[in-house]
């Protein structure tokens, strides 16, 4: 009984003092922003424009691309790249942890393999897979596939493994058939693992697309940054990196909307990071 | 429904050689008794629940139901921490055996609201497990337990993991329960009390590999409560099945703590004094 005891108390004092200190938070976090954007624009200042591009100059060619159309097509190309990637890496690397656990004796003998698999330098294969399929689309939809495979299926395993074997006994007890224990337990434990491995494959997803432009392409973030760089246009730059990275903010927002809903159940926002 | 358990053994296979748990185990639990095992730890007493719930195989032997199923499911089982569905709350853990089953939903809502009604835990359906205390836990593990309508209710150490208060007042609790709807149980315990208190007869085992050394029936008249703890015949009772047990629990702990084996214990002094030669 205690837990239920402590529980509120804790709950109703956070309360308390929750409303004062979030927007101490909040205020905190502007702040800090703002020094951030001022050593920014006084190493901008400093420096000149040929080494580091001003925030104003950054916005301005932004707005300029937007204009033109430009920048939609880099976006779209990356984000599309990323997006089949991820799709077709993290669903295969999401459901093989889920067919490995019918045979354990399988996942044993197949462990050395995936561990050295999981050794070999992703990136190092970037200019492999282009040789193999081309400059366009393909190339780097594998890339990202692989690099998101790996991230998902360990986390995916460790989380199948993690399984509850009395929860398991009790469904079975229950009635409960294989498929129905795969659904009902293995799944819903595996979750939360899925979800951290998402967290982290999903902005690794876009960067792996990136760096797959940067070595050929024709369109892309990457491609712009790479061509930003071949004629010395710093601003064009710092302009790609920093649509790259509103790219993976936004992304990466939804996908945290999507683990609250899923995620409900838990206490705490205890991540496991694989 | 009568469980008959005859000749079982059970060895498990492991790298380091074969572990004998169970050495033979005879067994005839009546219809609607309330049955205890007790015995020292590792004598086998999950592996024979396990067995009787159809999770393991025994190496030898049988377990049979024997009489007329008069209820949807053979067994449910009640484990020592309550393995609850953490991702569901109350009201959804509860209703298990039916929802696997594939009963209408609307029937095993009501059979869910009449279980969490008996273990007085209605104001907590929509509750994660998260947020309940181990004994309010361990009630809605019950109540899943009942349910799924069984025949016979498997426990294994239901009530350990609980503080003292809250033990008892669970005992008291599935002690209500089981007078209101008799029902086929069998007990693991380590708690010769526990055991006295609630069941109508107890066999007791011996250090692994387990057998039934004794079956002793308990005679103090029900219904029970607190009191009846104080009843002249309880306390023959627990001090019969603490005779015959004592003996049993300290074979098994020299067997599991070899250091307290004198001789092993020089031997081991000796090396740390001279090394390895
Ligand atoms: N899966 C397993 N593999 C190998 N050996 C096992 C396994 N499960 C149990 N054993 C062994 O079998 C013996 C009996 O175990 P069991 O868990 O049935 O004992 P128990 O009476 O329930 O003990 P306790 O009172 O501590 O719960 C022990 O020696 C244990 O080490
Ligand atoms: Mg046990």
């Amino acid at each position: 009984m205690n837990e239920a005891v402590t529980a509120r108390p804790i709950k109703i004092s956070e309360r308390g003092w929750g409303g004062g200190s979030r927007r101490k938070v909040t205020l905190g976090r502007i702040l800090f922003g703002i020094g951030c954007l001022a050593i920014w624009q006084w190493a901008h200042a400093r420096l000149g424009t040929e080494w580091i591009a001003g925030p104003a100059e950054i916005l301005g060619r932004a707005a300029e691309l937007a204009r033109t159309g430009e920048l939609w097509v880099h976006v779209w190309v990356t984000f599309g790249e990323a997006l089949l990637g991820f799709l077709i890496g993290g669903s295969a690397g999401v459901l093989l942890p889920f067919l490995l656990r019918l045979s354990p004796r399988l996942t044993r003998a197949l462990d050395p393999y995936l561990a050295a698999a999981m050794g070999v330098p992703k990136l190092s294969l970037a200019p492999l897979l282009i040789l193999w399929f081309g400059i366009g689309l393909m190339s780097k939809v594998v890339f990202v596939g692989a690099l998101v495979f790996f991230l998902l299926f360990f986390n995916g395993l460790a989380g199948v493994q993690s399984v509850d074997s009395r929860l398991v006994s009790m469904a079975r007890v229950a009635g409960g058939r294989e498929w129905v224990i795969t659904r009902e337990i293995v799944w819903h434990t595996a979750l939360p693992f899925i979800f951290a491995g998402l967290k982290v494959a999903l902005p690794r997803a876009i960067s792996a697309a990136v760096v797959g432009e940067f070595i050929a392409a024709e369109a892309g973030l990457g491609y712009y940054i790479n061509n930003a760089r071949s004629m010395a246009d710093t601003v064009g730059i710092f302009t790609g990196v920093v649509l790259v990275t509103a790219l993976v903010i936004v992304v990466n927002g939804a996908l945290e909307l999507v683990q609250a809903r899923s995620l409900a159940w838990r206490p705490v926002d205890r991540d496991m990071v694989v | 429904m009568r469980v008959v358990i005859h000749g079982l053994t059970k060895e498990y296979v492991t790298g380091k050689g074969n572990i004998r748990a169970l050495g033979g185990v005879n067994l005839e639990v009546r219809d609607r008794e309330f049955f205890g095992v007790i015995g020292p730890t590792g004598c086998g007493k999950t592996t024979l629940l396990n067995i009787v719930a159809g999770l393991q195989k025994p190496t030898n032997g049988s377990v049979e139901f024997v009489g007329e199923k008069r209820t949807q499911a053979m067994v449910s089982m009640v484990f020592q921490d309550a393995a609850l569905m953490p991702w569901r709350t109350v009201d959804r853990n509860v209703p298990l055996g039916p929802e696997f089953r594939g009963d209408a939903k609307p029937m095993y809502q009501r059979v869910t609201q009449f279980f969490l009604e008996m273990v007085r835990l209605l104001d907590f359906s929509s509750a994660h497990p998260n947020e309940l205390s181990g004994g309010m836990k361990q009630k809605v593990a019950l109540a899943r337990a009942l349910a799924n309508d069984p025949e016979v209710i498997l426990m294994d150490e239901p009530f350990a993991n609980l503080d003292a208060q809250t033990r008892l007042l669970l005992r008291e609790e599935l002690l209500r329960i089981w007078e209101r709807d008799k029902k086929t149980v069998i007990l693991v315990t380590h708690n010769i009390e526990e055991a006295v208190m609630l069941c109508d007869r107890i066999a007791v085992m011996s250090a692994a590999p387990g057998v039934v050394k004794n079956v002793i029936t308990v005679d103090v008249r029900r219904p029970r409560t607190l009191k009846s703890m104080s009843d002249p015949d309880f306390v023959r009772c627990l001090e019969k099945i603490w005779d015959l047990l004592r003996y049993e629990v300290d074979k098994a702990m020299r067997e599991n703590h070899p250091s307290a084996d004198p001789t092993l214990q020089e031997k081991q002094s000796r090396r740390n004094y001279f090394g390895w030669w």
